[in-house]
Formats: C-alpha cells, structure tokens, sequence
C-alpha cells in the first residue's frame, strides 16, 4: 500500500461509520418497521437524530462521561480505520475492546441503578463475545497463516468454505455486537423489555450522539468481519453482509431477550464447540 | 561491571544490617532512600556492560561456592527451626530432607573434586549477566527500590494504625532491603547451588514479611507460604542432583546448552518447573500468595511485581532452551494458560481488591509460564513484556490500594465506590493503572497480543487464553467503572499524601506510560542482542511498528493515536464542567439528594446498585477445590510425562 493510497483508505475508514453506518441503521430501522406492518422512518432519519442531539444543551451526571463517550468513539473509529488499512486482525479486536470497555466505565460513573445494572450486563456481553471473535480471527490465522487482514484478500477462493462454522459463531458474535434480541441485554431499541436504554441511560445529547456514531463505526467494523469470509468477489461479499444482516433483523423481530446465563451459556457452548470442531478439521488438513 | 555486581548484590545486605539496629528513623529513611538511588542507579550502569560473566577470586581463593556454603546451612536450621517454632510438620519434614540431601550433595561433590573427574565442577563463571538477567535486575532494583520508599510513609501510618509501643520497622526494612540484595544475586548466578542458597534466602524473607504484623492470620499464612516455598526449594534441591547426575556439573549455562532430550533427564527440568510453580503461586500452589495479603501492603506490592513470583518465571523462562521442542514445554504451556484462565476467573468473583490483585498476578503469572511453554522467539518475547510490565503496574495497583485502604480503612471494591470524588489523584491513577492493564497501546496488551499469535497454533492453548483474556477485561472494567461512580462534576481538589507516595504513584504511572511508548526501542535495545541462548530476535521494527511474516503491532503509531485520544478527551471533560449538571435518572420524583427519589405514596426511596461478582458461577468457594485439582492433574501430566 503507498502512502497515497494509505491515506485514501484512512479517510475512508474514517467516512465509512458516519455514512456507512448511519445508512444501515437507516434501513434497519425501514426493514423492522416493515415486519411489524409499520411504514418506519425515513432513511435518513437516524442522521437527522444526531443531528438533533448534538444541538441539545450539553447535560451531564459525571464529567468523566464525556471522556468515556469521546474515547469510545475514538477507539472505535481507529478499529475502523485499522480495518480499512488492512491491519492486523488481532490488534483490530483490541481497539475495538478499548471503546466497549470506556463505554461500560462511563455508564457505571453515573450511579443510576439502570445505568449501572446495564453497565454489568454489557460487561458480560463483553464476555461473552470476545473470545468468540478471537477464536474467528485464529480460524482465519490457520487457514491463510497470517493475522493481517492482507492476506485474506490474497486468499484464492472465499475462506467461508473452509470456515463455515466459524461464520455462525461471528454471527452469534454480531447478534450480541448490534444489540439485536435476544441478546440487547444491556440496551435495547425495543420499548418492551424489562431495562430498555440500560447502559446508555445516562448519556444525553451530544454524549449520546457520539455513542450512537461510534455504534454505527463498530456496526460497520463486524459487518466488514463478515465480508471477509469472501474475498473473492465484491458481489459474493455484499450478498452475504446482507442475507446475514437481513437475517438478523429477522431474528431481532421473532425472539425475546435471554438473560445473560443463557446467553453465556449457549455463547460458549456454542462458539466453543464450533470453533473446536473448525480449527480442528483446519489443523488435521 | 564486577563492581556494580557487588554493589546490587551487596549493598542491600550492608544497608538492612544497619536498619536492624535501632537507629532513629529519619535516619533509617535517609539510608532507605540512598540505598534505593544507588541501587537504581547501578542497575542503569549494568546496562552498557551486558553481556558478561566472570568469577571472582575471593578471600584465600575460595569460590563462592564456599562462601555460601554456611550462610545455606544457616538458612535450612533457620527455617527448620521456624517448622519447629510454629510446629508444622509440613515445614520440618521437607526441611530436614532438604538438609540431608545437600549435606549428601556436598560428599558427592567433594568426593567428585577429590578423585579430579571435574575440574572444579565445571562452574565456569559464577555470575553471569545476559539480557534477561539484565532485565530482572532493572525490575529488582528500581522497583523494588520505590516500593520501599513507599513503604517508609505506610509503615508509620499503619504502627500508628495499630498503637504499637515499640515500633517493628527495623526489623521489616531489614528483610525489605535483604530482599533486594537476594533476588539481585539469584537473577546474577550462574551456578545452581548458589541459586539454591539464593531461592531459600526468598523463601525466608517472605515468611518473615508475611508473618510480619505477628496476629494469629499472619502467623498461619506466613506458615502457610514457609512450607510450601520449602516444598519447592525440595524439588529444586533433588533437581539439582539429578542433574549434577546426568551432567556432572550445575552451571545454569552449561544445562541449557545441553540439547533437549541428550543427557539432561526431563524429571529434573519437570522438578524445577515445580519449584518454579510454588514460587509463582500457580495452582493448586495459590493459596500461600492469597494469604500473603494479611501483610502490610507494601510487602504484597514487593512479593508480586519484583520480587517472589518473579523468581519462578524467570528460572522457567532461563531453562526454556532445554526444553525446546520438548512435550514437557507443551504441557507447561497448557499448565500456564490453564492458571491464566482459572485465576481470572475466581479473580471475576472476588470483591476485595487486594484478592483481585492477587489473582490477577497469578493469571498474568500463567500466561507468562504459557509463553514460555510455547517457547518460540515470540512467545519468549511476548513473556519478557508481560514480566516488565506487570512488575511496574502490578506495583502501581498495589501502593494504590495501599493508599486508598490506609485512607478509607477497607479493601473492599464495594467501598471504593466513587472513591473519586474522596480521593480523586488516586483514583484517577488506580483507573490509569486498571487501563494500562487491559488497554492497547500499552505493553502489557501488546505482551499478550504477542502472546496470543504466539500461542495460535496451539488451539487448547488459545481457546484458554481467549476466554481468559475476556475474564480479565471484565473484572479490571468493573474496579475502574466502580473508582467513578459517583454523580460528582465539581472541581479537582486534591487530597493530602505524603510527598514520597505521590513521588512512588506518579513515578510508576509515568514509567509505565512511557516506557509504553518507548516499547519499539526497548526491544531493538535490549531484546535484540544477547538475550538469552538461542533468541532470534522475531519482530522487525519499521518506524515504531513491529512486525513479522504473520502480524502486524503498530506501537508507536497507536500510542500517538492514543495520546491525541486522550487529550481530546480530556478537553471534552474540560466542557463537560462548564455543562449543567443533573441527577442520575431513577425513574422517580428527583429529590435533593442524589440518590434518592420519591416512590409510590409519597414514599422516599433510597436507590441503590451493587457490582456483580457472581459468586455462584466464580466464587471461591465453588472453584477452588475443581481447580485446585485439575492443576493437581495437569501437574502430574508435567512430572509425570517427563518420567
């Protein structure tokens, strides 16, 4: 990569979250609607809301909100920009970890039970999640012998055939990742459940703007996750980002929430078992 | 440079010596801190000098292993009489073996010289410095140095604390400093027998530290760490005659290079790997370091980032190359990643902070065993970070909550909520300590990051560490997210401490962000030459970002990205105080108090949270005994697949 291109690919990273992702959440918010014979908002509706919030006069409970609201949309913009560099897969993940946890920091500085038992419960979605992605990325490290996102792209047939049950624990990974039911356990868009805004309760106006930009970076990261597993071709790519995203509206719209003993539970069973089963049909070859 | 060997070896035996008598205690503080500063300041004087080894000619031309030969005497019947004293007979059985075994030894040995089969058993040099002793020594003398400059502070706080009449501090700063001049001399050995002398020397001093406040949990635990030390010491012992057996000799550098599986029997590594568990409190060996913490603060500080549990990684990490390749060094590596797993996990369940500390080191200990199991270039890499590291912000969390437990009289991370707006310098470092922790750019991630490409290929390895590597996020994220709890926006008002604790905090944080940020050139410095035997230096740096064939660490770049991260961030804490403030939502009537509101019938509701520990799932009263004994199994796996 020259450094032209370089920087071509920053800027774009850095474009993608706002655009890219404000754009999905749109649609999302379409398609939803349209199972539950609603018309929805228009698609650009959710960048008139944060539009709307950064006007709101700046309140907040902890001063340190705002850090932790700054440097979740930080970390996650740099995970994207990583991505687009074609980094490495590893180091990815842990940037992306480092604006999760300041997010779960700012909502246990407000004291509010909501805030702070939401706060728990995305701590443990953490949990939940993390190794799943790390057992993901060392599925693709055994199969092309790298970590760098390069190398994929220079994989010769889509790395979704080798890894298939790899791709079903990343999209476990990306139910708990876009606060999808059953498992929006610490913040849901869903006005039914038991703790609705849980971890976001106490960031108002443009702190929880920059939540809602920095979600939309990280929507964008997990999505990016999904295209790699093929490479080969962009149509191949965008069919499956999107027969899975579609797959999970669906999912969203017909399963209630889980608590989060089932939800650690069938996580790790699961992605345990998966993985095991795919790396080591990988290490056996 | 021989020199500078017996000034850090040494001088701490001279100065604790002083410190024995009664002095006045400025004076003793006075010495305290010079013999710190010249420790530290020798230790940066080794650097240039590294590698060498040499053996000195001393007094009437008796080696050193002469020398030492009554001090280790004095040492068993010491803690043989202590087994005595505290009538355990779990320390007199193993110390009385240990007695009789070395009083054989020495008959071998002599014999072996007498009949002229080795020339002086073929200890070639009795000191021996490359850059992982070079790296011990820095972490030995320049931590352990602050940590006793600190403790200067804490020990009149807590005598003060405890209404003694005469004061115990000459006798706590003389095993402080000896503890130094101990761990200094065990990393700068070559020769295993004045390593055994060295290796006992720790375990006494960590008895007497543990045992220090003399009430009747200290008296247990510290028994409870004198056997089980001692137990390991055994091992290390019969180890050290196996091999003597098999190579007629116990020069550390001869042993390594002895090629795997050619004359040096696996059973005596495996026995030493045992010593190196005990030391490092693996499991099923914890429970002597949990117990440590009834020991005023800056000893736990001491035991878990320089001193102590150092010891184990270092002997496992030093004898890694006559592992290589070998199944002993697989079974190591899952043994490590197994503890690193385990120990976050009952680390998940804990409230008191001191045990989540203590668990933390013992996984952070695991994973630094796991690499050195793997035993590649990378992994060898990724252990010597996590060792650096930990030390310095294992360190820094210690004296905090030292700090904070001296200021708000519990331990309990409950207590600690919203401990910033009481204390807001050290919670803002405590936090600052729990990100170094967890958080790239800084080195103990990029250690694990190393670690697990490192560890990749080996999938149980891997699955471990990734599960491991989530349990630890969560706990550090819950004590930070806890250290701010609190509905407070006013201004910075800064609390009182002594100008020594700040110094200590302050210096800690600071090193440990800058050397972060000083990482690229750390390892072109001290990992490329001379390492260890056989290290290739496995990462390539271009402009600060280490690279190799299949991953790519951006460190200087991304700690760039993180500084302007946080200044911008902390720019927008600036507006944030010009921002209204308003009350945490309740989904009630806001009273004027900030965590109350008015319920169903007029009723005032006091609204309260608690963290999740989740005892039932990672209590240590469910896990302990399941670990304990699939340690117990995997222990038996290494012995016994070296047999």
């Amino acid at each position: 990569m020259t450094t032209s291109q370089g920087i071509i690919m920053i800027l774009a990273g850095l474009a993608s979250g706002p655009l890219l992702g404000g754009l999905i959440a749109g649609l999302d918010r379409i398609l939803t609607a349209r199972f539950q014979s609603r018309i929805g908002p228009p698609l650009l509706q959710p960048f008139y809301d944060v539009i709307k919030l950064f006007g709101k006069e700046k309140m907040v409970v902890n001063v340190w909100q705002a850090f932790c609201a700054n440097a979740y949309m930080t970390a996650a913009s740099i995970s994207v920009v990583l991505f687009f560099l074609r980094s490495d897969l590893l180091l990815i993940l842990f940037i992306q970890a480092v604006g999760a946890v300041f997010l779960v920091v700012g909502a246990f500085s407000s004291t509010s039970p909501y805030s702070q038992a939401g706060a728990h419960r995305e701590l443990l979605q953490i949990l939940c999640y993390e190794p799943l992605l790390i057992f993901v990325v060392v599925g693709i490290y055994l199969l092309t012998g790298s970590f760098k996102i390069e190398s994929v792209y220079a994989w010769n047939q889509p790395v979704l055939l080798k890894l298939p049950f790899m791709f079903v624990v990343l999209s476990f990974v990306l139910t708990i990742k876009l606060r999808k039911s059953p498992f929006d356990l610490s913040t849901s868009h869903h006005a039914h459940q038991e703790l609705v805004k849980g971890l976001l309760t106490d960031y108002s106006g443009s702190f929880l703007a920059l939540t809602e930009i920095a979600h939309w970076y990280e929507t964008v990261l997990v999505l990016g996750l999904c295209s790699l597993f093929w490479t080969t071709n962009p149509v191949g790519a965008i069919l499956l980002v999107g027969l899975t995203y579609f797959l999970e509206i669906w999912i969203d719209n017909v399963s209630a929430r889980l608590n989060w003993r089932w939800m650690l539970g069938y996580g790790w069973a699961m992605g345990v078992s998966l993985s095991l089963v795919n790396l080591v049909w990988l290490y056996a070859r | 440079m021989k020199e500078l060997t017996y000034v850090l070896i040494f001088l701490p035996f001279i100065a604790s010596l002083t410190c024995f008598f009664k002095i006045p205690s400025q004076v003793r503080s006075f010495m305290i801190l010079t013999t710190g500063c010249i420790l530290i300041v020798s230790s940066l004087l080794l650097i240039p000098y590294v590698p060498f080894a040499f053996t000195p000619q001393i007094l009437f031309g008796l080696g050193v292993h002469d020398l030492i030969r009554v001090p280790d005497f004095i040492l068993m019947f010491a803690i043989l009489y202590f087994g005595f004293k505290h009538r355990s007979l779990l320390v007199i059985v193993p110390a009385v073996l240990q007695i009789v075994l070395v009083v054989w030894f020495e008959i071998i040995i002599s014999s072996g010289m007498i009949e002229g089969q080795q020339m002086f058993r073929s200890v070639t040099q009795a000191f021996y410095c490359d850059n992982l002793s070079l790296i011990m020594v820095l972490i030995i003398s320049i931590i352990g140095s602050i940590i006793c400059f600190q403790a200067i502070p804490y020990m009149k706080n807590h005598e003060e604390h405890l209404k003694l009449s005469t004061s115990k501090q000459p006798r706590f700063f003389f095993v402080m400093l000896f503890f130094l001049g101990v761990m200094n001399g065990l990393v700068l050995s070559n020769d295993m027998i004045v390593i055994h002398f060295f290796l006992a020397a720790t375990t006494l001093c960590s008895f007497l530290l543990i045992g220090h406040d003399g009430n009747k949990e200290a008296i247990r635990n510290s028994v409870r760490a004198l056997w089980m030390n001692n137990l390991g010491c055994l091992a290390f012992t019969v180890a050290m005659m196996m091999i003597y057996h098999n190579l007629g000799s116990t020069d550390v550098q001869q042993i390594i290079r002895t090629p795997p599986g050619t004359g040096l029997s696996f059973l005596a590594l495996a026995l030493l790997c045992f010593a190196s568990f005990t030391k490092s409190a693996q499991f099923p060996m914890q429970s002597w370091l949990i117990g440590a913490m009834v020991a005023p603060t800056p000893v736990s500080a001491l035991l878990h980032s320089s001193t102590m549990v150092k010891v184990g990684v270092y002997l496992v990490l030093r004898l890694a190359p006559a592992m290589h390749g070998s199944f002993l060094s697989q079974c190591i590596a899952l043994f490590g990643a197994f503890t690193f797993l385990a120990a976050a996990g009952l680390a998940v369940g804990q409230s008191n902070g001191k045990k989540v500390l203590a668990y933390s080191t013992i996984s952070n200990l695991g994973l630094i065993f796991a690499c050195a199991g793997l035993n590649t270039p990378e992994s060898i890499t990724a252990a010597i970070l996590l060792i650096i590291f930990h030390a310095i912000t294992k360190a820094l969390l210690f004296l905090c909550v030292g700090t904070i437990e001296q200021h708000i009289e519990s331990r309990d991370i409950e207590d600690m909520r919203g401990l910033y707006s009481k204390m807001p310098l050290t919670a803002l470092i405590t936090v600052m300590g729990v990100v170094m922790m967890i958080m790239p750019p800084f080195g103990l991630l990029l250690g694990k990051w190393m670690a697990m490409e490192a560890a990749a290929r080996n999938i149980f390895v891997i699955i471990l560490a990734a599960i491991g590597s989530a349990l630890t996020a969560m706990y550090w994220a819950r004590w930070a997210g806890t250290l701010m709890s609190d509905p407070f926006a006013g201004k910075f008002k800064l609390e009182k401490q002594p100008v020594v604790t700040w110094a200590a905090l302050l210096s800690l944080c600071a090193g440990a962000g800058i050397l972060s940020i000083a990482v690229p050139w750390l390892y072109t410095g001290l990992f490329t030459p001379s390492m260890s035997l056989n290290y290739v230096p496995p990462y390539t740096l271009n402009d600060g970002v280490l690279e190799n064939s299949y991953g790519i660490f951006a460190a200087f770049p991304l700690c760039l990205i993180a500084v302007m991260g946080f200044l911008q961030s902390i720019l927008a804490v600036r507006g944030a105080t010009k921002a209204r403030i308003c009350a945490p939502y309740l989904s009630g009537i806001q009273t004027a108090e900030h965590r109350v509101f008015m319920g169903p019938m007029n009723q005032l509701v006091k609204a309260e949270a608690g963290n999740y520990y989740l005892s039932n799932i990672f209590g240590e009263k469910k896990l302990t005994i399941w670990i304990n004994l699939a340690a117990g199994v995997l222990l038996t796996l290494i012995v016994g697949g070296a047999l």
